[in-house]
């Protein structure tokens, strides 16, 4: 029998809808595949031609959420903030659209993120990082700091996020207002760090 | 000029310990710290701002704490001198390495910063602006703040909301806002997660005041730190200031020209205080406008009645400096921050009422004063010392009530006679006393040194014919 597309993509969302219901229910330790397969109606090895793994379920769920984040961002893009208020605003709202299974990222994103599992290009969390970072790179270049930029200018970014992130995973201040300010301190830091580069690139280094 | 903190731990002595520290020379030293600052740009960045304003108020807090705990062991014998001093700087070292943006080091940074007896003038008005340029926040941050108090978008809560602050708070900013009804209000908003590092802050001062549990003012001494840290977690909850308010609101009535803005309950929380917004001039920019003599008289003659009459009602306020008064068009007076509002319970409420009575009616009490203020038992051998310092701080206390007409605040000489009052107090080392004094200090020379700077002529003895029940 044909499975059609929108088949596949129903229950493609039902594994996900089961998915976040018992790491919700039941946290990240204690959700199985086989858990999932049961919870959504269909056999574990149907599951895996869907996701290979947990993590995988987990990478969707947070890719699905970040895509709209992301929608949401340039929604309420005005153009008129500033550089750290734009950052601000795309990882916050991310943050936020993942704040019900926050608790369960703290344990899958050691996988999801994890800098070796990045060498495999089947690493559920690389999608993430590459579309996210395309995100910022719009953001950078709509602030005049147009491409290409140093390589160590990206990974300065991307490793504040992932300790944002991780911090932000086992916060229990109320609102989790400690990531808030952990945030704001850290885009201070990024955006200086890029005006210092740029200051540099225009004004040092001259030859003597 | 490059100095730093290290500089001031290297005015203590390392390893010698016949070797002596020249206190002046340390003076002297901090002098020209506060002084190289005040000549400095305000800085231009966030950054480089909330950077400075970290560096700046721990450095002068810690300058300051160093210098006095230093006195602590001038005649101390020299191995456990030089312990202490070890164990001193040690702390200092830790402590200058966190410190970075917190909330109590802040506070104590803007406390040095009102008086002028003590800092040079440019000094005192660069940390009036530092008291202005507290941590910004963007708007999105705002917005998450406000969710977080009321579950809900700024844009739901009001009717409208102003992006830019207009206004730094002490650890926040102001923002100008409508309210659903058309009504225009002050919403101050709080950094996150800044109200809960006052309890690390004092995690880490403990450190620091560690060398002082050898002394004989220790218990009293402890108590006044755990005053401290109590009312600075007071201050930064934004509930506790909304009820000060109301209550310091009851006591003014529309003709003492004392305004205290309304507080809207229903808009306000932990973290988001909403008030009627008033819109006035502070200090500096009151000044600026070269206003009469009758005017800063008037103006004074307020600020002197909203402090007594808010003593008297057991609500002391704690912390006037020059940012939590507004200057109307109108000649009214604004009192527009409550946060550090000290409550007087039934023990502290008959203190006062015993030092009124010894101020007013009675000075033979004076001993008994002492003995219950300072907790200095009658067999104590400093009870005579301590009975000197408090006829001293009663002298000058009573200078402008025992004089009839207007007493002259622009007098530098009854400021200083109470700074070296002060300093004579610290240099003796007569610390010891009830915690309720350790805001009660602050706010008398707060107040004063607001009218010193106003150079304002008040009929005190008026006011306390007016304002003192009978």
């Amino acid at each position: 029998m044909r499975i059609t597309a929108e088949a596949k993509s129903a229950t493609r969302q039902r594994i996900l809808q089961a998915a976040m219901s018992l790491f919700v229910s039941d946290g990240w330790q204690h959700t199985t595949t086989r858990g999932i397969a049961v919870a959504a109606g269909i056999a574990t090895g149907t599951l895996f031609n869907y996701f290979p793994t947990k993590e995988a379920i987990a990478a969707a769920l947070m890719a699905e959420a970040l895509e709209r984040a992301g929608e949401e961002f340039h929604a309420g893009h005005s153009g008129e903030n500033s550089l750290e208020a734009d950052l601000f605003s795309l990882i916050w709202s991310g943050l936020r659209s993942l704040r019900e299974f926050r608790k369960c990222l703290a344990a899958a994103s050691e996988t999801i993120f994890s800098p070796l599992a990045r060498q495999s290009p089947d690493s559920p969390g690389d999608a993430i990082r590459v579309d996210h970072l395309e995100l910022v790179e719009a953001i950078l270049t709509s602030h005049g700091f147009p491409a290409p930029r140093p390589v160590v200018t990206v990974q300065l970014y991307w490793t504040l996020y992932l300790g944002v992130f991780a911090y932000w995973a086992a916060d229990d201040s109320p609102g989790q207002e400690d990531t808030l300010a952990l945030l704001d301190q850290s885009l201070k830091l990024f955006a200086a760090s890029l005006k210092f580069d740029q200051g540099r690139g225009t004004h040092g280094c001259q030859p003597q | 000029m490059d100095v730093n903190l290290s500089e001031l731990i290297a005015a203590l002595p390392e390893d010698d310990p016949s070797s002596t520290v020249n206190a002046a020379w340390a003076q002297e030293r901090l002098r020209e710290i506060l002084a190289d600052i005040a000549q400095r740009p305000a800085p231009a960045s966030s950054l480089h701002r909330l950077w400075m304003l970290s560096e700046l108020s721990t450095q002068i807090a810690l300058a300051y704490l160093a210098l006095w705990v230093r006195r602590w062991f001038d005649d101390a014998e020299a191995g456990k001198r030089r312990l202490m001093e070890t164990n001193l700087r040690m702390a200092l070292k830790t402590f200058h390495r966190l410190g970075y943006m917190r909330g109590a080091m802040t506070k104590l940074g803007q406390t040095a910063g009102n008086l002028p007896g003590i800092l040079p003038a440019q000094v005192a008005d660069t940390l009036d602006r530092l008291h202005f340029e507290a941590p910004p926040m963007h708007y999105p941050l705002i917005r998450e703040v406000v969710r977080n108090e009321f579950g809900k978008e700024s844009e739901e809560v009001f009717l409208s909301f102003e992006k830019e602050a207009f206004a730094a708070a002490s650890l926040g900013q102001v923002h100008r806002a409508r309210l659903k009804s058309g009504q225009p209000v002050a919403v101050k908003i709080q950094y996150p997660g800044i109200a809960r590092t006052i309890d690390a802050d004092f995690r880490n001062l403990s450190a620091l005041v560690l060398p002082l549990r050898l002394g004989k003012a220790w218990e009293s001494q402890k108590a006044q730190f755990e005053e401290i840290r109590r009312m600075l977690n007071q201050e930064v909850d934004y509930l506790q200031e909304a009820e000060s308010q109301r209550l310091a609101g009851e006591l003014f009535r529309p003709e003492d020209g004392i305004v205290v803005p309304r507080v809207y309950a229903g808009y306000s929380g932990k973290r988001v205080l909403t008030t009627d917004y008033l819109q006035g001039l502070h200090l500096p920019d009151y000044l600026a406008t070269n206003p009469t003599q009758a005017s800063r008289n008037a103006f004074g003659t307020k600020i002197y009645v909203a402090w007594m009459r808010m003593y008297l009602a057991f609500m002391t306020y704690g912390d006037p400096h020059p940012g939590n008064y507004l200057f109307l068009s109108d000649g009214r007076l604004g009192l527009i921050d409550f946060g550090c509002v000290q409550h007087y319970g039934p023990e502290e409420r008959e203190l006062v009422r015993l030092a009124e009575k010894m101020a007013y009616e009675d000075p033979s009490i004076i001993r008994e004063v002492v003995q219950r203020a300072c907790g200095v038992a009658e067999d104590d051998p400093e009870l005579d010392d301590y009975v000197r310092m408090m006829e001293e701080s009663l002298n000058w206390m009573m200078e402008p009530v025992r004089q009839p007409g207007a007493f002259d605040f622009g007098d530098e000489a009854h400021f200083q006679r109470g700074m070296d009052w002060f300093s004579r107090v610290l240099r003796r080392r007569q610390v010891r006393a009830h915690p309720m004094y350790v805001y009660w200090n602050r706010s008398v020379f707060g107040f004063k040194a607001l009218l010193f700077r106003l150079r304002a002529q008040v009929d005190v003895h008026a006011i306390v014919h007016q304002e003192r029940p009978r």
